[in-house]
């Protein structure tokens, strides 16, 4: 473990001795991204902490945007748009149905992506501005904006995505003008952007609104600045007075501690546990107030001791997202019908793109209820093994007929395809003790783990199955 | 414990020695039979158009606004002077007729949200519309007055909002069978079997021990419920008169739910509105037609309250589609054996006085309808549950 890294401020010179064991890696992994394989997991065995930290970022400086062909349906956006309802209709069913394909293009680069913190932070960003849309063009262009900026600034993070054509719909801007202005932005972005309930006025909210009039954007999205509807008068904010412009207003927040403070909260339950330290919590906004670098921020969490110690590890729930993605990590699924994974997220209550409200989702025990628990715990037979768990015992009979059964057996609740080949040959030099520490990040209920031990160990697969169908792989 | 209660509890106790006989054999009555009140909760989904429904068919502003949906005069059940029913509603008609349904008009709330979700969102957790509340109104009635997750069900796949409480969830059972094969895993049942409960209540991993052990008896007893109840009345073959049929086996069951809730989807009517809805509310009459024999039949009926609500009425001018857009107060129907209100409520409200966007203005808050149930119905302190004191109505 970590004997030397004891300041604040990252020293290089210590952090060479930094060594990571096998549950810190998972650990950071999980948290920074959505689990590793075994041959990832291989190659890091050797390195300190401040080499695996440093690869995590270096793997995500490039930004791959995630892309969809939406060429035909830009054609059909343009300013006549307005008046033809049969157009509109026809846009909206190509929208819909390029929106359900984007859904799995994004859920297949969760699982596939290199840059795994980047595209784990723009999951986390995506349940921070939240936002949702029925225009296949407007909702990449808001995704890739989130994943463009998802470590870099978070003031001009704010202030791209007070331009999105995505959010100026979902928040109603572009309905705010100077004669009538419309709060909701204003009121959302202080709210849940920026500083959390109770840290500013109504006041606060009516005069920022002023400098948010007259956004909007044009057919296909681009933003423009309607300056007839724009109010440029004089604006008293936060103690601050003048012709301020929506940037002013949020550079404005950023001056406030709180704003720090408040986004620091939401990655420190994300990312490290749902119970607030209030010491690890002020010592993240001082990190963070000194220049809202995203990427220091992290770097700094991940190069805790405290990230690392035995209370933060195995704790959290993971979301749905979470588990569908650890799984197919570990044994590669692929869906034959992408309807079957839209069910899924349904069931187990998170749709990607399709957030409950601007809120989004609440994330912890608010995931379990007796029906998502129910499907959590059975999704890994379903996919896996048509729904069956062995319960054979040790010394039981073992029935080469079964093993066949688990490779060839269609699922009937989902068309997959399970490659167990790729699973067996990633885990061919690993015990049974040892897959299942690969597997669990969480320490096994003695009475599960005794039940487990009775059970027959001979075949990898029907372990991996038996371990992801505890409770205990519900969590990261 | 005060004197009086203890005094009160243990005359309870000792007396139970001296149960005679023929109190015991209450005991396999179904708690129904002894005034066991229960909630029948019904979406339509997609925000149903009120206007269309129970149609103001002397009104001219209606006719005009909707010159190719509008519903003529000789198609509507007449129920009063100004206002009648679509005639795919002839069994609701019956019900209104018999003194069973009342109708509330104008049921909204102040600066009315015109999102499916969020309105949805609003009308499940009883929130203002600036406010974003994580669990719903029955949800909350379970954290105060429920134990177990089977004492709100939902005849559904997957729990809506409006189930879900702080402390404890509903259970949705739309197949009990399925719900209780799935629970059934010999797997899990060994799991559960051999967990060791050492000081994991209070963590996450603890809730989720707790809640597999609270999903798998409550799908045991819902299963066994519905399994030993059948019922003989024909029902339409339709998803949603299922849901019904299931909601009904349950209740002669005698199974401890105080709230169900089921919904019947499809009325987001922007294009080609008649035909669609006229059907739809071919299925929801039909259904409730089926259900409510059945209640009858069961001697349930006059314990049982159903109430359906949509999220949001429908725009008085119709548009270039044939159909409207998302509006604002709509019409609430209760239906029940006990009503102190038969019939219309209250007025439709003017359609001359409309909202800045040509919708309706609501008249009375949905949550006034909430408070009404909770208190009047469900014997629950509305405030604590609603967060606020809404005023009473008095239809039940």
């Amino acid at each position: 473990m970590s004997f030397f890294y004891t300041s604040i401020k990252p020293n290089i010179s210590f952090l060479v001795l930094l060594h990571m064991t096998q549950q810190d890696i998972q650990h950071l992994y999980w948290r920074a991204g959505f689990g590793l394989t075994p041959k990832q997991y291989a190659l890091k065995t050797q390195d300190n902490r401040d080499t695996i930290i440093d690869g995590l970022f270096k793997a995500s400086e490039i930004t791959t945007m995630l892309d969809i062909d939406t060429s035909d349906f830009e054609e059909l956006l343009t300013p006549a748009l307005a008046k033809d309802a049969a157009k509109r209709k026809l846009i909206r069913q190509i929208s819909t149905k390029k929106l359900k394909t984007y859904n799995r293009l994004w859920l297949n680069r969760l699982e596939t992506s290199n840059q795994i913190l980047r595209e784990k932070m723009t999951l986390f960003w995506a349940n921070h501005f939240v936002c949702r849309d029925n225009n296949i063009l407007f909702v990449k262009t808001f995704n890739n904006t989130l994943r463009a900026h998802a470590l870099g600034n978070f003031g001009d993070f704010v202030k791209a995505i007070s331009k999105e054509a995505a959010m100026l719909k979902y928040l109603n801007n572009k309905q705010n003008r100077k004669l009538k202005p419309n709060e909701n932005f204003a009121r959302e972005l202080m709210e849940l952007f920026m500083l959390g309930e109770g840290h500013y006025t109504e006041r606060d909210i009516k005069e920022s609104a002023r400098a948010f009039t007259g956004y909007n954007h044009t057919v296909k999205g681009q933003f423009v600045l309607r300056k007839r509807q724009h109010d440029y008068g004089i604006k008293t904010f936060f103690r601050n007075t003048g012709r301020f412009s929506g940037d002013d207003i949020i550079d404005i927040i950023l001056q406030q501690k709180q704003c720090a403070r408040f986004i620091c909260q939401s990655i420190y339950k994300y990312f490290v546990n749902e119970t607030i330290n209030t010491e690890r919590l002020e010592e993240l906004a001082t990190v963070f107030f000194k220049d809202y670098n995203i990427e220091n921020l992290m770097r700094h969490l991940f190069m805790s001791d405290w990230f690392y110690s035995e209370e933060n590890i195995g704790v959290k729930i993971k979301s749905p997202i979470e588990l569908l993605i650890g799984i197919g990590k570990t044994v590669p699924i692929k869906f034959n019908d992408e309807k079957d994974q839209l069910k899924i997220q349904k069931l187990l209550g998170q749709i990607l793109l399709n957030p409950p409200n601007v809120a989004g989702w609440k994330g912890g025990k608010n995931w379990i209820d007796s029906n998502t628990l129910m499907l959590r715990l059975k999704l890994p037979s379903i996919l896996l093994a048509n729904a069956h768990i062995s319960i054979k015992e040790k010394g039981e009979f073992e029935d080469s007929f079964d093993i066949y059964n688990y490779r060839k057996r269609p699922s009937r609740f989902a068309n997959v395809s399970v490659d167990w080949n790729n699973f067996e040959e990633q885990f061919s030099g690993y015990s049974s003790q040892e897959l299942k520490t690969f597997l669990m990040a969480s320490k096994l209920n003695k009475g599960t783990e005794n039940y487990l031990e009775t059970l027959n160990k001979s075949s990898h697969m029907e372990l991996c199955v038996q371990l992801m169908s505890l409770p205990e792989y519900q969590m990261c | 414990m005060d004197r009086r209660h203890f005094l009160k509890q243990s005359t309870l106790a000792s007396s139970l020695f001296f149960v005679p006989n023929f109190v015991k054999a209450f005991e396999n009555i179904a708690p129904s039979s002894l005034g066991y009140k229960r909630l029948v909760m019904i979406q339509l989904s997609g925000g149903n158009d009120g206007l269309n429904t129970i149609i103001p068919f002397n009104n001219d502003i209606y006719y005009r606004n909707r010159p190719s949906i509008s519903i003529s005069k000789n198609d509507v059940l007449k129920a009063s002077d100004e206002l009648g029913f679509h005639k795919s509603l002839l069994p609701l008609k019956k019900l209104f007729d018999d003194g069973h349904l009342t109708i509330i008009n104008n049921v909204g709330y102040p600066n009315p949200n015109r999102s499916h979700f969020r309105a949805t969102d609003i009308w499940q957790t009883a929130s203002d519309s600036n406010q974003y509340l994580q669990t719903g109104w029955i949800g909350r009635y379970l954290d105060h007055f429920g134990t177990k997750p089977y004492n709100a069900i939902e005849i559904d796949d997957s729990l809506s909002l409006a189930l879900k409480g702080q402390q404890i969830n509903g259970i949705a059972a739309k197949n009990p069978q399925i719900l209780y094969r799935t629970s059934q895993d010999p797997y899990f049942k060994n799991v559960l079997k051999y967990y060791e409960d050492e000081h994991l209540s209070e963590h996450n991993l603890g809730y989720l021990y707790k809640t597999m052990i609270a999903a798998e008896s409550s799908a045991k007893y819902i299963f066994e419920k519905h399994k030993g109840s059948e019922t003989s009345q024909d029902y339409p073959n339709n998803e949603f008169a299922k849901q019904l049929r299931t909601t009904s086996r349950l209740i002669k069951s005698g199974i401890e739910t105080k709230v169900f809730y089921a919904s019947l989807g499809g009325f987001d009517t922007h294009a080609g509105q008649l035909n669609s809805q006229s059907r739809l509310l071919k299925v929801y009459a039909e259904g409730i037609e089926a259900f409510i024999k059945d209640l009858k039949q069961q001697g349930t009926f006059k314990d049982t309250l159903i109430v359906t609500f949509s999220e949001f009425g429908r725009r008085v001018k119709q548009n270039a589609a044939n159909g409207t857009d998302h509006g604002a107060a709509s019409n609430v129907f209760v239906i029940g054996d006990q009503l102190k209100t038969a019939g219309f409520y209250n007025d439709l409200a003017s359609l001359r006085d409309l909202d800045s966007n040509g919708d309706l203005k609501y008249t009375i808050d949905f949550r006034s309808i909430y408070a009404t149930i909770l208190n009047t119905w469900l014997a629950a302190e509305d405030h604590t549950i609603l967060n606020k004191t809404f005023p009473k109505l008095n239809f039940i």
